[in-house]
């Protein structure tokens, strides 16, 4: 991202064919006549520093995962466990802190200890970056959930991902430059853009259009993509050059109005470039959410075909193609991760979902060269208790928690900061959420004090007032 | 950050002091207790403080620890930093020992214990500090506001009437408008563009007016019209029609971040929201003045009613103030209530006074001369009014609250059909069942054994709270009708409470650390020096008082803001292009005695908006064309001084009911009340009203769909609808792929264009007279030779493209291409923008 943006004439030439081609040249000539070079808001934007990581895939896991179960490994909480808790009780009962049920051991030359849960992911051990001292301000879901996204608990704020797409632009101009794979339902300040303008807010892929549903509950726990698709990306009455004789007739009235108004008209211009946009885009996104034409020994990498990576297994492929297209950031939600009982099947359930998906989407990543330009992040909106609720079940701790890091200039093989002996607060290199914001920004090669926009009369912040930069973590 | 460079500004003067301050007045201090401090106390502050504390670094939190006078003195929180001997009185110490949750310091890792015992043992030797300077702030690194300095801000000046320039150019300006717009195009050497044609002009007249193009019979009538009245009697013809109200009671709507849920992690819909909305409408129809009109919604309960109608009316309004966005799953009862404070005077400043007070809830204001005192003053007003606004208690929703019970003498429609008695006493028993069915399940688990409830527990709190959530949702559906059947009208808004409260100002905005107590009052800065500020103790809540000092016209903002929002409207852009912010860190206008002509213009013509907008229609500067001028586009390309009119995308809810109007299935009487209401409360009502939505095309206007926070109709936010939880004055109008693909292929707009073609194919008359009549319908005029050129390329080519897909019938292939025709004209710029 440290290159130059390509102007705007070179981009209209690469993507433009047809009459749109023409309403392209025609437009560019006269923002050269004008001396308005200006670039669409979505053009490549220059960082404020050189850039490690050009894309980010986010694996958001919706409902907080268990750290000490996973990739926080706590031998003093077999030890002493049974032992009543020394942090605060439960909410349900009284507690005592619970052991693992699953055995830890070490992976890769780091010897990262990493849960039985995660076979697959382990031999990636030397990629990730573990980030061990993650803390948010409340534990409750919606609150933290939202907060992971956009740094508040409170205000309606811009998104995560619609920051990125303001700071740095996209690279494909025929697709969207933020697309949020199967989003919960009624969670769309995930996604959205707030008071930054409109066109930085996620595209949705699949996801639950009625939240509530059935169908739709269905697949936010983890169901499958197979309708998923960008809203109205598909003409239902038309073959492709029947549109095109319809869309060539709106441009041709656009011209005609382009005229009435003297020649120049800013917003007719607009009108004429998102029609082209979007015709591309139809022909443009059903290829890269296309899977079929992928080996089969691709699709087995990630799990496609095998029932219970299957679902997430397509959508960890799709975020590889669609990095390959050049958008700039990619979520995925899964979801359903909130053990407060049934912690055994429930976590075993889960982490087989994405095990090998997850692994599979490192490994692809990898074997492309995409993963050093590729920042992939894992985790969810806070961790689960040391002690139990229940026989089988833990309770939120926003207090200290795990997710990882992999690829886009983070040091691989690392454990930063840790909780304590139990793994119920962080106590070395606390990163609360602002801190992590401002690492993510770091690696996007844009400063967080300096990512601002104007709003009701004030410069915002994705972080507000805080956080810190983990230079540690960055290669 | 501003804040920083204030620092900076500040940190350049003490730094050059602190260079004539010498160190070596170390008089008085022990060579041990010097050593001390030296050795164990210096390093780390330099070491692990300064980075954020110093003024030469940083200063967080407005604290500095580089010298001994403003370490003493402490930061923000108005607490001292450090007491010489007294360990309790040094938050620095406190910090230090991570005691406090909300105060560790250093922040990312806690001191040494050993570090922290020396800093214990120095304090307790009465904290030897050599580092002796002068303190140029007494304040410490607090930012001290002068309000006699502020209340010189331009907007903070009441406005004055001001006498129209005179202009060089003679002939154009028709009203005074004319000559304030005229007189700043001369003095930046650009002229006024040739007037709109006629077409254009009514096009744009009933669309600004209505929100609707005009008939192809009123463009023909208006055009024929030559009368120098002409423009005049179509102004008054749209102010006048039942479609006005509908328009301008949305651009309110928008500033009054308008939406019938809470929004948020719970998002509980809010099935009388839509009352507040229909009071909208119904005081820009009646063009309410505008000052009374801000009274009823802030204190409307509080003030004189006619009769039973009129006082429902009054209390409706008040809605305002409860249909803000909420975090019902907050369990902090007072932290939410803190927060919908908040909400409240955030809304209520930005919307009617431009200003975002909501700033000075955690520290003075940090741009505008507003304190934290101003605000708890003000927030005080509001904890003393009960916000009610519904809902009843679920798992997710910890803040339910009553509605207010409206007189059924007072006649109110309703969006509920009558029961018949028997149907009430099914939901009686229905609520009876669910409630013994809940009880008896908590007797269940009460009954098991500890053990047992130990480890159930989750299941078991799941078991209850959802039984007893059935029953409370049974309830709030029959506490909906009277025993008759006949529906209640309840309503949201606020009521004062019965013993009025001030309330602490809250460091930090922190519930947890109250400071001293501010009594109820108004904004210091906007009233004049020496005025009292204070709510008198017979007044109650105070709103009444708060509401007639907004809608005063001593108040130097109400009106110029409002003023302002009609010219945005209008004209494309603002006078003060921050309609929503007239503080120092929104827009200068551009026209500051124009702005205060039509200020005090709207205020002698007793507030009426609509007087104001016919004023402004009527000016040439309105009427002018929106053509290109190379000229003066190289001096002005923003078209600051309005040498044209700009061109204007069409709102969403425009092009949606243009559509609808235009393909002749617009239905302007929709079903009383909203979908929301027929839903009911609570969370599950959420996927009904969707489903109401979305199975049936709707084709009423815009304004009644259904809006529900976070999940507002596709058609309006394609089209920038704007957050409905946030004040907007100002629409985005952004060009999107989103909006062309929703153009090409959405179901919605494909339907609208079959209705569209169906429309044209029975017009009688020739194929040229037919397309002449869509054009009419859509455009408002008549195709261009050019436009017939590409019309009639499509019209060969579009059929034989259709036909190469043999799975459609030859006899449909007509159709199809005239709905796609029909849908191209949706489609196109011309018909989403006016000019």
């Amino acid at each position: 991202m440290n290159t130059v943006s390509p102007s705007r004439r070179e981009f209209l030439k690469t993507t433009s064919s047809g009459f749109g081609y023409l309403a392209f040249a025609a437009l560019a000539h006269q923002q050269a006549l004008h001396g308005n070079p200006a670039a669409g808001p979505l053009m490549p934007k220059q960082s404020h520093f050189p850039a490690r990581a050009k894309h980010v895939i986010f694996l958001c896991m919706q409902g907080a995962p268990s750290h000490v179960d996973t990739f926080d490994y706590k031998p003093k909480l077999v030890a002493d466990a049974g032992k009543q808790a020394p942090s605060a009780a439960g909410r349900y009962g009284r507690a005592t802190l619970m052991p693992s049920q699953w055995k830890f051991s070490q992976h890769g030359r780091s010897g990262m200890w990493i849960s039985e849960l995660w076979p697959n992911l382990a031999k990636h051990a030397d990629d990730l970056c573990m980030l061990n001292s993650m803390a948010t301000d409340l534990p409750a879901h919606p609150q933290a959930f939202t907060q992971l996204h956009t740094g508040t608990t409170q205000f309606v704020r811009p998104s995560l991902g619609a920051w990125t797409l303001y700071g740095l632009g996209t690279q494909n101009q025929n697709l969207p430059g933020f697309v949020t794979i199967n989003p919960p339902g009624n969670a769309t300040r995930t996604f959205g853009s707030a008071f930054l303008p409109a066109i930085y807010q996620g595209t949705k892929v699949g996801g639950p259009t009625i939240p509530g549903l059935p169908a739709a509950a269905a697949r936010r726990f983890g169901g499958g993509t197979e309708q998923a698709t960008v809203a109205n990306i598909k003409n239902n009455r038309f073959t492709t050059e029947a549109q095109r004789t319809q869309l060539d007739l709106v441009q041709s009235l656009n011209q005609s109005a382009m005229q009435q108004s003297g020649g120049v008209s800013a917003e007719v211009e607009g009108v004429i470039e998102s029609y082209e946009l979007a015709f591309r885009m139809q022909a443009e996104v059903p290829k890269v959410m296309d899977l079929s034409k992928e080996t089969e020994a691709t699709k087995a990498l990630y799990g496609i075909g095998d029932g219970d990576t299957d679902a997430f297994g397509k959508q960890c492929l799709m975020a590889r193609k669609f990095v390959e297209a050049g958008v700039r950031f990619i979520e995925i939600t899964h979801g359903n991760w909130d053990h407060h009982f049934n912690l055994k099947a429930g976590l075993e359930r889960n982490c087989n979902q994405v095990d090998k998906p997850v692994a599979g989407l490192l490994a692809d990543l990898k074997s492309r060269g995409l993963l050093k330009d590729t920042l992939v992040i894992w985790g969810g909106e806070f961790g689960r208790t040391p002690h139990s609720q229940g026989d089988d079940g833990r309770d939120h701790n926003n207090k200290g928690f795990s997710m990882w890091m992999a690829g886009g200039g983070v040091k691989g093989g690392m454990n930063y900061g840790m909780t304590d002996d139990y793994g119920y607060e962080a106590i070395l290199n606390k990163m609360h959420i602002h801190d992590w914001h401002a690492t993510v920004l770091a690696l996007l090669g844009l400063d967080h004090e300096r990512l601002t926009y104007r709003y009701a009369g004030r410069d915002f912040r994705l972080t507000d007032v805080y956080g810190t930069v983990a230079k540690e973590i960055i290669i | 950050m501003k804040t920083l460079l204030f620092f900076f500004m500040l940190s350049a003067s003490v730094a050059s002091q602190a260079a004539d301050a010498t160190e070596s007045a170390h008089a008085g201090i022990p060579a041990d207790q010097l050593n001390f401090f030296e050795k164990n106390i210096r390093p780390v502050l330099v070491e692990s403080c300064y980075k954020c504390h110093s003024e030469s670094q940083k200063v967080k939190g407005g604290l500095t620890l580089d010298t001994k006078q403003a370490m003493q003195l402490g930061g923000e929180s108005g607490h001292p930093g450090v007491t010489p001997g007294n360990l309790a009185e040094s938050t620095i110490y406190e910090a230090m020992t991570w005691k406090n949750d909300d105060m560790q310091m250093p922040p990312k890792q806690k001191l040494p214990d050993d570090v922290i015992a020396n800093f214990k043992k120095w304090i307790e030797m009465g904290a030897p500090d050599p580092r002796e300077t002068t303190v140029v702030n007494s304040n410490g690194g607090k930012r001290v506001i002068d309000m006699d300095e502020g209340r010189k801000h331009w907007a903070f000046q009441k406005p004055v009437k001001q006498t129209p320039p005179t202009v060089k150019t003679e002939g154009w300006a028709k009203t005074d408008i004319d000559k304030f717009v005229l007189a700043g195009m001369e003095a930046k050497g650009l002229h006024p563009v040739r007037d709109a044609d006629r077409p254009t002009l009514i096009r744009r007249i009933a669309f600004d007016l209505t929100g609707l193009p005009p008939t192809p019979d009123e463009v023909r009538t208006f055009v024929a019209d030559q009368s120098p009245d002409a423009v005049k009697r179509v102004v008054d013809m749209y102010l006048d029609s039942e479609r006005y109200g509908e328009r301008w009671a949305r651009h309110w709507l928008d500033v009054a971040r308008y939406a019938e849920s809470s929004g948020k992690e719970t998002n509980v819909l809010y099935p009388h929201a839509w009352r507040y909305r229909d009071y909208v409408v119904e005081s820009f129809k009646k063009d309410k003045p505008y000052d009374q009109f801000l009274k009823e919604q802030i204190a409307g309960d509080l003030m004189k009613s006619e009769n039973k109608r009129d006082q429902a009316e009054k209390i409706v309004a008040t809605g305002f103030l409860a249909i803000g966005s909420k975090g019902h799953n907050q369990r902090d009862r007072r932290q939410f209530a803190m927060d919908l404070v908040d909400e409240q005077i955030d809304a209520m400043s930005q919307s009617m006074l431009g200003l975002t007070l909501a700033c000075a809830r955690c520290h003075d204001h940090k741009f505008d001369p507003v304190t934290q005192r101003d605000y708890y003053a003000l927030a005080g007003i509001f904890l003393s009014s009960e916000t009610l606004y519904g809902t009843y208690s679920q798992l997710q929703n910890a803040n339910p609250s009553t509605l207010i019970e409206i007189d059924r003498a007072a006649n109110q429609i309703a969006s509920l059909a009558k029961l018949t008695p028997a149907e009430v006493a099914q939901l009686k028993s229905r609520y009876a069942e669910a409630s013994a069915t809940a009880t008896k399940i908590r007797e269940e688990v009460r009954s098991q054994s500890m053990a047992s409830r130990d480890s159930q527990s989750a299941a078991n709190f799941l078991r209850v709270r959802s039984s007893f959530d059935r029953a409370d949702s049974m309830k709030a559906d029959m506490d909906l009708f009277y025993d008759d059947g006949a529906p209640r009208t309840l309503a949201m808004g606020v009521l004062d409470r019965t013993t009025p409260v001030n309330t602490p100002i809250l460091v930090r905005g922190d519930i947890k650390q109250p400071g001293d107590i501010v009594p109820r009052g108004l904004v210091e800065v906007l009233c004049a020096k020496g005025e009292p500020l204070n709510i008198s103790p017979q007044s109650g809540s105070g709103r009444l008082d708060l509401a007639y000092w907004i809608a005063s016209k001593d108040n130097p903002l109400t009106a110029r803001v409002m003023a302002n929002r009609v010219w945005l409207k209008l004209m494309g852009s603002g006078l003060v292009t921050t309609p929503d912010n007239f503080g120092t860190m929104g827009q200068k206008p551009s026209h500051p005695e124009l702005l205060d002509y039509l200020a005090v213009s709207f205020m002698e013509n007793g507030w009426s908006v609509k007087k104001l907008v016919r004023e402004i229609m009527m000016s040439r500067a309105y009427q002018t064309g929106s053509v290109h001028d190379a000229a003066n586009y190289a001096v002005d390309p923003d078209n600051k001084y309005h040498w044209r009119m700009s061109q204007r995308r069409l709102d969403a809810e425009e092009i949606r009911d243009a559509m609808l109007a235009v393909s002749g299935v617009i239905n302007y009487y929709p079903v009383d009340g909203s979908p929301v209401a027929r839903a009911g409360e609570g969370r599950t009502g959420i996927i009904e009203v969707l489903r109401e939505v979305n199975s049936n095309p709707q084709t009423y206007r815009s304004i009644y769909l259904p809006i529900i926070r976070d999940q507002i109709p596709e058609f309006l936010s394609v089209f920038d609808f704007p957050d409905a939880s946030l004040v907007n004055g100002d629409r985005e109008t952004t060009n999107v792929p989103s909006q062309s693909l929703f153009l090409m292929n959405n179901g919605q707009v494909q339907g609208m264009a079959d209705a569209f073609a169906q429309r044209i194919a029975k017009f009688e008359g020739d194929p040229q007279e037919r397309l002449s009549y869509a054009y009419q319908l859509a455009f408002g005029r008549e195709p261009t030779a050019g436009e017939k050129q590409a019309i009639s390329n499509f019209w060969t080519r579009f059929p034989q493209e259709a036909a190469k897909n043999k799975s459609i019938p030859k006899d449909k292939i007509q159709g199809m291409a005239l709905s796609a025709f029909c849908q191209g004209l949706f489609a196109s710029a011309e018909f989403r923008y006016l000019n």
